[in-house]
């Protein structure tokens, strides 16, 4: 009976696998085929030259190309926001804070994670709209406020992930570094954070994503559909994601829904590339921080 | 308790807490300068724990307390860990201590023999390399590794991690190696060169072992001591 048991949950287990695999193949096909056809130099640049547009000599009006340089603005300017803040929170968290205080932030950051993004967003306009009315009247929903908004958005993520792969390193690895002589930054430095880059690299990968993707708090904190290239951090931009949405909805034609499929394998793309990105330098800042110690 | 000149360690009147538990009890022991000292007794007594008094290990894990004193003589100055009269660091690399498993850092050979060289702030290359080779000689594991420095040291053998950390632990030339149960992950060929050359270190410093084998107890140490029931004889 056990055995018969036993057979099931891996025969469940194996289908339940398949399923996955099969709807992924079958998701990412749908978008291949719907949208491979689009794809092209007019989706990304419209009438106007690559090359000068590429060289910021020319705008873009009828191309993707500002959506795409509004996205990779927005999820660098999240991340460098995001990433140090959320990966000196974790380390304190694990290695410096007592019990209390890990109890207490650590509901903070659950709470932190399950606010429904549009919320956020919705700080980050009444945020935008107080700096407006208080500090100075050129201030308003703008690529900062939309990356200031995802950084929040993403800390738990950085945070929790920071946390526990220090908290989960082995007893042996932890005092490895302490019976040869270093204090604990240097441990925390040489030996713990080096151990746990792997953790921590996914908790940041997972946040990269989150902010390529997020639509509503961008709505809200400033992206338009026509503003062009962003040309400083207080201006509005266009991302990706909100353009996807805004011809899902406003499309007159099969041509223009098809642009939109286009438009979602390039923010495939896009994150694949910043998933890649984030996986080399994890792979070089492994081997600087562990055989260079 | 009166102290001899050959004495390395004085232990007087040591109790160790986890929170409520009492793991030691009013323990008194001195350990002689330049000898192995083995310390046996029953799973659970709080043999490891004993080893971890001396270079203050105890000190990392929440909810732990000493009470009592113990002295190391550390060149001709006497420390006290507990009273925390010398700075952790300092201490530690003067009481270094190996641990059951092997736990090289993955990292390099050379990387890992460098490693508390450079947490000691040494930066000369060549002073470096020098005593790398050397503390690898000593461990017997110079010949086996010179051509494969760069390697990881996560691709030796069990019994060449075992010394690479030892070799390691004596880069920064110690006066106290505490080993706790250095062989018990060990198959009985890679044990007898570990045994050997814990023999070989007598000349250079004072060892405290602990071990379940009563066996290599007799083949390495000059005393042997039981901890059971809190309290630590000689036997």
């Amino acid at each position: 009976m056990q055995g018969f048991a036993e057979k099931a949950v891996v025969v469940f287990s194996w289908i339940m696998t398949i399923l996955l695999c099969l709807f992924v193949f079958l998701f990412i096909g749908y978008l291949l085929i719907q949208g491979l056809p689009s794809l092209g130099r007019e989706l990304i640049f419209g009438q106007a030259d690559p090359l000068q547009a590429l060289l910021g000599r020319a705008r873009v009006f009828d191309g993707i190309f500002p959506a795409i340089v509004g996205t990779l603005c927005l999820v660098e300017l999240s991340a460098t926001l995001a990433v140090p803040v959320g990966v000196c929170s974790g380390i304190y968290l694990a290695e410096y804070a007592g019990p209390g205080m890990k109890k207490l932030s650590g509901m903070f950051f659950d709470i932190l994670a399950g606010i429904p993004s549009i919320v956020i967003g919705l700080f980050g306009f009444s945020l935008a709209v107080f700096l407006h009315n208080h500090f100075d009247d050129r201030i308003g929903p703008c690529l900062l406020i939309s990356s200031l908004s995802l950084a929040i958005l993403v800390l738990p993520y950085i945070v929790r992930s920071t946390q526990i792969s220090l908290e989960e390193l082995s007893p042996g690895i932890r005092r490895t570094g302490l019976a040869l002589g270093a204090n604990k930054l240097q441990n925390i430095t040489y030996v713990l954070i080096p151990n746990a880059l792997s953790g921590i690299s996914s908790g940041i990968i997972l946040a990269v994503g989150r902010c390529a993707e997020d639509t509503a708090v961008m709505l809200l904190t400033g992206v338009v559909a026509t503003a062009g290239v962003p040309s400083s951090l207080l201006s509005q931009y266009e991302a990706l994601p909100f353009y996807i949405y805004y011809i899902s909805n406003q499309y007159t034609n099969p041509e223009e829904l098809a642009g939109g499929y286009g438009a979602s394998l390039i923010l495939l793309g896009v994150c694949a590339f910043l998933f890649m990105l984030a996986y080399g330098m994890k792979k070089h800042l492994s081997y600087w921080t562990l055989y260079r110690a | 308790m009166l102290i001899k000149t050959k004495d390395k360690i004085i232990v007087n009147g040591v109790s160790f807490f986890y929170g409520r538990n009492q793991v030691l009890d009013n323990i008194h022991a001195s350990f002689a300068e330049g000898a192995i000292t083995a310390i046996t007794g029953p799973s659970g007594q709080g043999k490891s724990t004993l080893l971890g008094l001396f270079n203050c290990m105890w000190d990392e894990i929440p909810g732990a307390r000493c009470t009592g004193t113990i002295r190391i003589r550390l060149g001709d100055m006497w420390v006290s860990p507990l009273k925390k009269d010398i700075p952790m660091p300092l201490l530690r690399r003067k009481v270094a201590m190996i641990f059951q498993e092997p736990n090289p850092l993955p990292m390099s050979i050379a990387g890992n023999m460098a490693f508390p060289l450079k947490l000691a702030g040494v930066r000369d290359k060549s002073f470096i390399e020098e005593k790398v080779q050397k503390a690898l000689a000593q461990a017997f594991l110079w010949e086996e590794v010179k051509d494969r420095l760069e390697k990881s040291a996560l691709d030796l053998s069990g019994g060449q991690k075992q010394r690479l950390c030892i070799a390691r632990a004596l880069v920064l030339e110690p006066e106290v190696l505490l080993c706790d149960e250095p062989t018990s992950s060990l198959d009985k060929k890679a044990a007898g060169i570990i045994e050997d050359f814990l023999v070989s270190l007598k000349a250079k410093c004072t060892l405290l072992v602990v071990s379940h084998y009563m066996d290599q107890m007799r083949r390495i140490a000059d005393k042997v001591m039981l901890l059971q029931d809190q309290g630590l004889s000689q036997i």
